[in-house]
């Protein structure tokens, strides 16, 4: 298959995560979407950071 | 008095059966949301059901290996028993041939992430159906 873009797969994987770890956490689906989100975000966000940060290493 | 308590033991529902435990594990093992499904949680089970054999199938898609049991190799090892702990998608995979892995695919370790990643969930969603069967959640 043709490689997909790396930041797709990484949110795919994110909402992956962010679905299951929203769904166990809370009770009632608004706070679930609410928890998924952030979740979601938090890996993204943290992926793309610790990306950058890798920049700064020569091996 | 009385009689009120004697209208109230009536309209009472009966108290749920118990499940085995052991059933509630196995299940929960096999059938990803099975547990939730069975124990009443539908739209849980439902999530999970669709979520981890999805997760499952983009890992075979994406190239990653379903790891052997290997002793020699602890890390191995532990990656197979996250991969076996997905239960039911493992086992069809294994017997239609998928999860050889490709090592030269730009996708493989994102496949190894999401088939590891699926069998692990998997692990915590039967935790959460443990507590569920003990009436916790």
């Amino acid at each position: 298959m043709d490689a997909p873009s790396h930041l797709l797969v990484m949110a795919l994987f994110a909402a992956c995560v962010g679905i299951a770890g929203g769904v166990l956490t809370e009770d009632t689906p608004p706070q679930q979407a609410r928890s998924a989100a952030k979740i979601f975000g938090g890996l993204l966000a943290s992926g793309i950071a610790l990306g950058w940060l890798l920049y700064l290493f020569p091996f | 008095m009385a009689a009120r308590q004697a209208q109230k033991k009536r309209a009472a529902p009966p108290p749920a059966p118990v499940k085995p435990r052991w059933l509630v594990y196995l299940l929960g093992w096999l059938v990803p949301g099975g547990a939730h499904l069975w124990l009443g949680r539908p739209r849980t089970g439902v999530v999970f059901l669709v979520l981890l054999p999805f997760m499952f199938a983009l890992g075979l898609a994406f190239e990653g290996r379903l790891f052997p049991f290997d002793v020699a190799e602890p890390l191995t090892a532990l990656a197979a028993v996250a991969d076996v702990a997905v239960g039911l998608p493992y086992f069809i995979a294994k017997a239609l041939g998928f999860g050889a892995g490709r090592v030269l695919a730009v996708t493989f370790e994102y496949g190894n992430a999401f088939l590891i990643t699926a069998g692990l969930i998997n692990v915590l969603v039967v935790v959460d159906a443990h507590d569920v069967a003990l009436g916790r959640k």
